[in-house]
């Protein structure tokens, strides 16, 4: 018997737990050439913001020690030509689609989730709070329980769609934060977003990025992501994708047995565009080979003394 | 369609090509790629299976034989990525994505071309002197300017003159050839010629680029550039390669994706 992968998260159902994370997968059409798409349990789009943006200046990643710093700022073509030149592909795959949004007002935010709501063809929302890159808006809004709490609200009133809240570690408590977010009407959150980061070239003593800072992200991230879904998952009762550093099969077992009830490829993507088949591919042999009937079977499953 | 995913294919040659051990040649045996494979393309190459150095690396096809499926990429060991590369040995096998990125375009049989190499930017020259020439170009249109800091960097300077084209080897230093950089060659052999009846390949250091995008644009040139960058995804999505245009600096390509190869007045240098 093949093991079923299917989760369903705020009424939406995945053919399998195995998501493409924002800002890793374009707009899902520079990777049709590369992977089936339809295999996916789902996509999610780069963040869009009201009006395209160009990003910041090269040099815009560095390679780092299993991993690497970003700071792409927000490129993206603006909701207008999103909706008129990638949401055409994207309604002709047979995956489930969830935009990223981001802004660096509530008004942005809301107008944007306003004219997808509009447009159609959206399945889910992730609220882009956690972006590290930007002067104003982005990790703000998800840095501030407060602030979380109005910009969640606020869109929640403009959209039917189910909202998943990405949350930053770069906080305190990112218990506080998840709470937060379900308390604005968050359907789910995922995490983590990328952690701030920084590297210097020790022959011309610049900063690595041209923005000074960026998020690190890949398998020297994955530790404390891993960590971070587990306190939120014994804390808060709310739907988790995790997210940071997965590359391998195992990799995504973790953050299923600590609480992940789906899971997003990041960085592994630049590596290996096959990298989530691989993953599916994976989960379904591990169920297998111990006979689990389900993902289900493993999801918080983790066997901690306390 | 057929997708391009990753294969592992196994190494059939890794040897160094000079006394320092600076300049090597790779020979990937059974590259079996689902699409055609063109000058001015590149592999992108996990040169180890571990996590450090993370990203794949980037490296132009100096050659690619469908019959024998070998695949032919020299290379220059500059960092931690090149150096890894080097030690792999006959017989292993390398995790190789490709090909990836645009190609060289065919110049009208009119012209006379000029192919312009620094440092390392030769390998994909080879290849498109070689595909240029099987699409009925004579030997005498190709000139094949071969520019290095010195003697020692001209490392495939025998196999670009059995190619049959004109080859003008240039040295910074004048230990051989031309003394002076490649485009100064470039600029004072083609200086009788009608700028219209030019069209130009480069591919090289940034500087070189710069200094031939600028002085053949000025003569009124066509033609095209072939940039490198490093690339953590080599696949358009992760932004990262990215330069700025000439038109307006606050648009940006993809060398990984729109490129590499670029018109000639296309992008800020």
């Amino acid at each position: 018997m093949k093991p079923d992968l299917r989760v369903d998260i705020a009424g939406v159902t995945f053919k399998n737990p195995v998501l493409t994370a924002s800002g890793t997968f374009g707009y899902g059409e520079e990777f049709a050439d590369l992977i089936d798409l339809d295999a996916l349990g789902g996509i999610v789009t780069k963040s869009i913001t009201l009006h395209e943006r160009p990003g910041h200046p090269p040099p815009r990643t560095c390679e780092t020690a299993a991993g690497m710093l970003n700071a792409i700022g927000l490129a993206n073509v603006g909701i207008e030509r999103f909706i008129d030149e990638k949401i055409p592909f994207l309604k002709t795959l047979d995956t489930v689609i969830i935009v990223n949004v981001a802004g660096s007002t509530i008004g942005e935010y809301v107008e944007v989730c306003r004219r997808l709501e509009k447009a159609g063809h959206v399945d889910m929302i992730e609220l882009n709070v956690s972006c590290p890159n930007v002067d104003e808006g982005g990790m703000e809004f998800g840095t501030d329980e407060a602030s979380l709490i109005r910009i969640m609200t606020a869109v929640r009133e403009v959209t039917t769609r189910p909202i998943i809240a990405k949350l930053s570690p770069n906080v305190t408590s990112i218990v506080a934060m998840a709470r937060a977010a379900k308390e604005g009407g968050a359907s789910a959150v995922s995490l983590i977003n990328t952690l701030v980061g920084m590297a210097v070239n020790v022959h011309d003593w610049r900063p690595s990025l041209s923005n000074t800072t960026g998020g690190l992200s890949g398998p020297a991230i994955k530790p404390v992501a891993v960590a971070m879904v587990y306190k939120v998952a014994r804390a808060v009762d709310i739907p988790i994708i995790g997210i940071g550093g997965i590359t391998t099969p195992a990799d995504a077992v973790e953050f299923h047995l600590v609480g992940a009830r789906a899971i997003q490829i990041g960085t592994a993507n630049f590596i290996d565009p096959d990298a989530g088949m691989k993953i599916i591919a994976g989960l379904r042999q591990y169920l297998a080979e111990r006979r689990l009937g389900s993902i289900h079977d493993i999801i918080g499953k983790v066997k901690t003394s306390s | 369609m057929k997708k391009i995913i990753p294969q592992y294919c196994s190494i059939a040659d890794n040897r160094r090509l000079d006394a320092d051990g600076r300049y090597f040649r790779l020979k990937v045996a059974d590259f079996k790629p689902v699409r055609p494979v063109y000058p001015g393309q590149f592999v992108h190459i996990k040169v180890a299976d571990a996590y450090d150095p993370f990203f794949r690396r980037a490296f132009s096809i100096a050659d690619y034989d469908p019959a024998t499926r070998r695949l032919e990429i020299i290379y220059k060991v500059v960092g931690k990525g090149t150096s890894t590369l080097a030690i792999r040995r006959k017989g292993d096998s390398l995790d190789v994505l490709g090909p990836l990125g645009n190609r060289f375009s065919a110049a009208s049989k009119t012209k006379t071309v000029a192919l312009v190499a620094g440092g390392i930017g030769f390998p994909p020259l080879i290849y498109l002197a070689k595909a240029l020439l099987s699409r009925g170009f004579s030997g005498d249109q190709l000139l094949f300017f071969y520019g290095g800091r010195t003697k020692t960097d001209l490392i495939e300077l025998r196999r670009i003159r059995a190619l049959g084209v004109h080859v003008f080897p240039c040295t910074d230093d004048g230990s051989y050839g031309f003394k002076g950089f490649v485009t100064e060659a470039v600029m004072q052999r083609l200086a009788d010629a009608n700028p219209k009846g030019v069209y130009i390949y480069g591919c090289g250091p940034e500087p070189m680029l710069a200094t031939l995008q600028e002085s053949a644009m000025r003569r009124g040139y066509a033609g095209e550039l072939s940039l490198e960058a490093p690339m953590p995804c080599g696949v358009g999505v992760c932004l990262g390669c990215i330069k700025p245009t000439l038109d307006n600096p606050r648009k940006y390509v993809r060398v990984c994706y729109d490129g590499p190869v670029f018109k000639l007045g296309e992008v800020k240098l």
